[in-house]
């Protein structure tokens, strides 16, 4: 097998957010019963008006730096999304818009260095941390195992691959965790024996970005 | 799903749109979902919002006496950054701008990156939190206690203070005071639709109530068969008054429905709340029985206590003018 090199491009970026909103669509009943066990049965609505809008005005997000789509994705999710999700988002893509700069295309160590940034951001907007029960884990289980791949020089698809399954790992981390943060709080047993909604839907995410750029390995 | 509405996506809007129509006194501010007083004043802003599905929280307590600006999110999320600082803007009247935010992780992430932003455009910025449902234990770790009806009396006495021509520190003093004081517990007996859901949020037997369960559909603490006024008020006035560690005696008392439950049950459950009270020798000095801060059509009610003294009794009986109270 040739080795596969991972350059993530504009138009790559652009086939990922509609294999999202694919996702997404699909599993609208089953977020929305997952965040009514745990919250207040909105972050689908949510979730699907802002990337809806995205979708929208996807000719704005073309031919663009990185930086510029980051930034437009970023205020876009921000302003249509609202709630908690919304803050975070677009506080996190507004953070990568400042690591990928005017790029025209990401290669695994720069996507890694954005997903970090990402999730920075996400942490200190939310002040949450790994195991208080949020997509925080999703996210944080992908880039630590993908970063300790990049760390022994693994190959670009080992090192989506481990994004991937990092991040599953720990969007499935949630359902045993007790909720310091957002509405799965004020559950009696603090939201325990059910997965976070927010953990999936960034697992959902996850899965299409490296599947979209996985697509391109034959 | 019955609701009188045109589309899922356009409930905001065109409830904020019916809101300014039927009361000329505000103006709305489309895109950035804002209602604001149309007549501008010299004094210390203040600024209210949260997720829609609340109403009259918040945007009928825009008016003399209370809130400059109401600032609206989507059915039970937080409005963005960018529409609160729209808020800030309108509110600003050169004394600062006092955000009135409610505890959810949402509205604190989202009103303080909009203080950010305003302080970045040099408006003078400052905030208070509401924390005032019992059902929650308080707690510095999390997400803590949740803000429910007794915003509105925060509402009022800081916006009566702010109407003193008060310093935006003086303001942000009572604010604290009033959050102090009080302390509120909710019920429900049916579950809220979502608009862009379709479907019950939850659901409750036919023959259950929930006892501490939030404004949005959060569980509470007691689920119990329905039962009688006097039981009712017994389970929501105990645990308020075991939370309260001293008082003065005199309180202001808010029975508030949470959407689909009728005046005539509210009245009963105040006159329930009000032998409670007198057992415990706490006299009531106002009251307020009605539909403050809802919950769609969920049915139940909360009851607020605001332990009183001299200055929150005047700041309370000053006058205001506001869709949704006057006085």
């Amino acid at each position: 097998m040739m080795s596969f090199q991972l350059k993530l491009t504009n138009e790559q970026y652009l086939l990922y957010l509609e294999a999202f909103m694919k996702k997404l669509e699909k599993e609208k009943d089953y977020i929305t019963q997952l965040d009514s066990v745990t919250g207040d049965g909105d972050h689908w609505v949510n979730m699907d008006m802002g990337f809806r809008k995205l979708i929208d005005q996807k000719s704005d997000l073309e031919a663009v730096t990185f930086g510029e789509m980051f930034k437009k994705i970023g205020m876009t999710i921000m302003s249509t999304v609202g709630g908690s999700s919304g803050v975070l988002y677009g506080s996190g893509y507004i953070r990568a818009a400042q690591t990928v700069g005017d790029l025209q295309e990401l290669d695994a160590a720069k996507l890694a260095d954005m997903l970090q940034a990402f999730l920075n951001a996400i942490m200190e907007r939310g002040k949450a941390k790994p195991g208080d029960k949020t997509m925080i884990d999703t996210l944080h289980g992908g880039v630590e195992s993908m970063r300790q791949k990049l760390a022994e020089n693994a190959g670009d698809a080992e090192v989506l691959r481990a994004l991937k399954s990092g991040a599953l790992a720990g969007m499935e981390s949630t359902k045993e965790m007790e909720a310091a943060k957002g509405r799965a709080y004020y559950q009696t047993n603090k939201g325990v024996g059910n997965l976070d909604p927010g953990a999936v839907t960034m697992y959902y995410q996850i899965e299409a970005l490296v599947d979209v750029l996985m697509s391109d390995q034959r | 799903m019955k609701k009188i509405i045109n589309h899922p996506d356009h409930v905001v809007t065109e409830m904020l749109e019916g809101i300014a129509l039927a009361h000329p006194e505000v103006v709305y501010f489309k895109e950035a979902e804002v209602i604001a007083r149309k007549e501008k004043s010299i004094k210390v802003g203040l600024v209210s919002g949260g997720g829609s599905g609340h109403e009259p929280s918040h945007a009928g307590y825009v008016g003399k006496g209370m809130l400059d600006a109401a600032v609206a999110g989507n059915v039970f999320a937080s409005p963005s950054p960018d529409r609160v600082l729209k808020g800030i803007q309108e509110a600003n009247g050169g004394k600062g701008v006092l955000l009135i935010i409610k505890n959810y992780s949402g509205d604190i992430m989202n009103f303080q990156m909009a203080q950010e932003l305003a302080e970045m455009e040099g408006i003078e910025v400052d905030h208070v939190v509401v924390k005032d449902d019992v059902a929650v234990p308080d707690s510095t770790y999390s997400t803590g206690r949740r803000g429910i009806a007794g915003t509105v009396f925060v509402h009022k006495v800081a916006g009566a203070k702010a109407e003193t021509g008060a310093s935006l520190q003086e303001v942000k003093q009572v604010a604290e005071k009033t959050i102090a004081n009080i302390r509120s517990m909710g019920m429900a007996m049916s579950s809220c639709v979502l608009p862009g859901v379709g479907t019950p949020s939850f659901t409750l037997g036919a023959d259950e109530i929930e006892i501490g369960m939030g404004i949005h559909g959060e569980p509470g603490i007691e689920k119990s068969p329905v039962l009688p006024a006097k039981e009712i008020a017994k389970k929501l006035v105990e645990p308020i008054l075991n939370d309260f560690e001293k008082m003065s005696g005199e309180v202001a008392v808010m029975v508030n429905g949470l959407g689909a439950t009728p005046l005539m049950e509210l009245y009963i459950l105040f006159k329930e709340v009000t032998e409670l009270l007198k057992q415990h020798d706490i006299s009531i000095y106002r009251a307020y029985v009605g539909n403050f801060m809802t919950a769609l059509e969920m049915s139940g009610a909360s009851l607020t206590l605001l332990n009183l003294d001299e200055e929150l009794k005047a700041l309370l009986d000053a006058p205001c003018q506001t869709p949704a109270m006057k006085g």
